[in-house]
């Protein structure tokens, strides 16, 4: 029994770690401009599809089509923010707009998809490695869930990197405490939420590739996995990226514990659960910032 | 709640959309409000005419142009209709048979997770309903395809059936493949007296209610699954001597809830002990911690009553992790794009199915189907009940001599000795159920094709 606990815990830690590439992509657009993107798995599906394209058409090798893909995703986060938030923000400081239009654009996205592409599931091809691996003997995990937490954790300490030491993360991090104050202080605040847009979409678009390699590619992937991230974003509370990661790890374990050790069926019983017992004890979440209103 | 967040307050108003004139002017008028109502007017209308000519499209299919419902002179252009619900056409009507056309509707998955399954027994009606116009029709009359599609949900598939029965009065429907769909219209094709085959759905529910009593106007062509969980223990216990058996199932499936009851009591009854019974809920993509247990438990056989894809992701995962050495046995959900999902996984695993690759009657259909589509029919299973189902359907009204929905249902009732490509039916009047139909068991090769491994003929 305790090598099946083992076995469940490294399962949630693989499934944690891609939820925390997308759920930190969500808080970092959380923390600048206070709003829930619901269109965050939208990204995450352009990713996806530009991957598959480049795989399938080109025959490129799984490098380019991932670095297409992560352009590709970084720019329609731009794009997506150039047409429906922009606009929005000018002309009103109340987020609850944003947070409607994100949804609207999240639909968009979907249904762009099921109307050109077709809403059939689409299989990657097999380029990244699936085999079998043992850990230390006691548990066998795959090479791709190994692979997926090693380039979830290179993807978030190069963001932690960019954020401490470039001139730009110093920008998003002044500008997460107080936007408006930030542009004051002379930043240039729209190209300031567009390079967090694209930063963002890039890292949904690596957790894209991952979950779409695994459980094949369609258009609600991104509205399924986007409920999940903010539920882990809200748990480790929203606007911190450290909190994203760590929610999400919990997150992870408890769908993978729950499943394994009760039942299957209470996955999503648990999951919600936990939603609901950290906005009644600790409504910021674990890390997060108190503010008035969090929409 | 302001409607319109563009008509804020004048300060913000002006401030951010700029200070021309015209602008200016734009925010006196609508301010006044006329403008307001006069758009919101509009919009009603606009949103009346979109689907009004969506109504009107998907309606009549290949027909009546989308008719708008006129409302006054002020209209914006009417909507482009949505093409998700719109039917397809019927088949070229270049037939030497004249008359009304007999109607006969299919209900399949065109979109959605069954798409596969769903188009390849589209195509194969299509076709095989073309050829016999060409021939003349039936009782000298053209068949027309009437096509929903299902969106792999129940809740379109009955709407669909609605439609067919009400506004299209098809006389007949094939499909739908799937046991859970049928069992969802069985109520409605009942009350509307129109009969349906299912082309693959073998959950007993589809013909016989739960009383035991047998639905008038609900048929099909396969055999069932009591039938099929026998089959499944048999192969695990006495061909592959395997006794400790798993399972993992959709516990929102009806055919998965009825397969998986069979297999467990069949396989008990011979010896076997279920050590591991796993469920999943329908949108579920990650098995893993499933099959974790499962592994723990120390089956030496997995038992898949799915339906492909989750079955695939399933394979897909147990090789992940580490189950190489288990045998895996799936039921007639089995699909020829799980390849895409599970690849090399695949090799070695058994499946309980009703027609094989290389049935020598189906090669000239299958032929036939290559050069009309230009692609393999790889779905080969629906294909060949699709294309059997149309075929018993057009005999059966020929016997019943008119395109009446009783007097079809009475025609398939007592169908005897049929010979049809993959097998020769005579149907019992009690269960509406094809007797004695034989189940094919399949292994996929390494070439990820199926091929023949055995037949079993019910005693």
């Amino acid at each position: 029994m305790d090598i099946d606990i083992i076995q469940q815990i490294i399962n949630g830690l693989s499934l944690g770690s891609v939820y925390a590439l997308i759920a930190v992509g969500y808080s970092l657009v959380y923390s600048i401009l206070l709003f829930s993107n619901f269109a965050h798995g939208g990204f995450l599906v352009v990713g996806g599809y530009i991957c598959y394209y480049f795989l399938m058409m080109h025959g490129a090798s799984v490098w380019t089509a991932s670095a297409a893909a992560l352009v590709g995703a970084g720019l329609s986060a731009v794009l997506v923010e150039r047409l429906a938030y922009k606009p929005i923000r000018e002309r009103t400081p109340i987020t609850l707009y944003l947070l409607i239009a994100s949804m609207g654009m999240s639909i968009v996205i979907e249904n762009i998809f099921v109307v050109t592409i077709g809403g059939r599931f689409r299989a990657l091809p097999d380029v990244l490695p699936m085999q079998p691996v043992n850990v230390f003997g006691i548990a066998t995990t795959s090479a791709f869930d190994i692979l997926s937490l090693v380039v979830a954790i290179v993807c978030l300490v190069a963001l932690q990197l960019f954020l401490t030491k470039t001139k730009w993360g110093l920008a998003i991090r002044a500008a997460s405490y107080n936007l408006k104050t930030a542009g004051l202080m002379g930043v240039n605040v729209n190209r300031l939420i567009s390079i967090v847009f694209f930063v963002a979409g890039v890292l949904a678009a690596v957790g894209g590739i991952f979950l779409s390699a695994r459980y094949t590619l369609y258009p609600q992937l991104g509205s399924t996995i986007t409920t999940k991230a903010f539920v882990a974003a809200v748990i480790g509370g929203l606007g911190s990226l450290p909190g994203a990661v760590i929610g999400s790890l919990i997150l992870g374990l408890a769908e993978m514990l729950t499943a394994g050790l009760i039942s299957s069926q209470f996955r999503d019983l648990v999951v919600f659960g936990l939603l609901i017992i950290t906005l009644v004890i600790r409504p910021t979440g674990l890390f997060g910032k108190s503010v008035s209103e969090k929409v | 709640m302001r409607l319109f967040f563009l008509c804020r307050g004048k300060d913000s108003l002006s401030s951010s959309l700029g200070t021309s004139s015209t602008n200016r002017n734009f925010n006196t008028i609508w301010r006044c409000g006329i403008l307001k109502k006069i758009l919101a007017i509009l919009t009603v209308a606009a949103v009346l005419c979109a689907s009004g000519s969506a109504f009107a499209a998907a309606k009549a299919p290949a027909k009546a142009p989308a008719k708008a419902p006129a409302k006054a002179a002020a209209v914006k252009a009417p909507a482009k209709a949505p093409a998700a619900k719109a039917a397809a056409k019927a088949p070229a009507a270049k037939t030497p048979a004249k008359g009304a056309p007999i109607k006969v509707g299919y209900l399949a998955a065109l979109t959605g997770d069954f798409a596969a399954y769903g188009k390849t027994e589209v195509n194969m009606a299509k076709m095989v309903i073309g050829d016999v116009n060409k021939a003349g029709g039936v009782l000298g009359r053209p068949i027309q395809l009437v096509i929903y599609d299902t969106k792999t949900r129940n809740e379109d598939a009955v709407n669909a059936v609605r439609r067919m029965i009400e506004q299209d009065k098809v006389c007949a429907i094939l499909g739908a493949n799937s046991s859970g769909i049928n069992i969802a219209t069985a109520p409605i094709v009942n009350r509307g007296k129109v009969p349906q085959i299912s082309t693959v759905g073998t959950n007993p529910i589809v013909t016989v209610d739960e009383k035991g009593k047998v639905r008038p106007y609900s048929f099909r062509i396969c055999f069932t699954d009591p039938y099929q969980g026998k089959l499944a223990a048999d192969l695990a216990v006495k061909d592959l001597k395997k006794m400790k058996g798993a399972i993992l199932y959709n516990v929102g499936s009806d055919y998965a809830q009825g397969l998986r009851q069979f297999f467990m009591e069949d396989y008990k009854k011979l010896g076997g002990k279920v050590v591991a019974d796993e469920g999943f809920r329908d949108t579920d993509v990650d098995f893993r911690a499933q099959l974790t247990k499962v592994k723990s438990s120390g089956a030496d056989i997995l038992f898949l009553p799915g339906m492909g894809k989750d079955m695939a992701l399933a394979i897909k995962q147990a090789k992940e992790l580490g189950l190489s050495k288990l045998t895996i046995i799936g039921g007639d959900g089995y699909g020829e794009f799980m390849n895409e999902i599970a690849g090399k996984a695949m090799v070695g695993t058994y499946w309980i199915n009703h027609t094989y690759l290389e049935d020598p009657g189906m090669k000239p259909v299958f032929a036939r189907y290559k050069k009309v589509y230009k692609d393999d029919c790889k779905e080969f299973v629906n294909g060949t009940m699709a294309y059997d189902a149309t075929k018993w359907l057009i005999d059966a009204i020929k016997r019943a001599g008119k395109d009446n929905g009783p007097a079809i249902a009475k025609a398939l009732e007592t169908t005897k000795g049929l010979k049809l490509t993959h097998a020769t039916i005579t149907i019992s009047a009690k269960d509406h159920n094809p007797i004695n139909k034989p189940g094919i068991i399949l292994k996929v090769a390494s070439d990820l094709h199926t091929k023949f491994y055995k037949k079993v003929q019910p005693k």
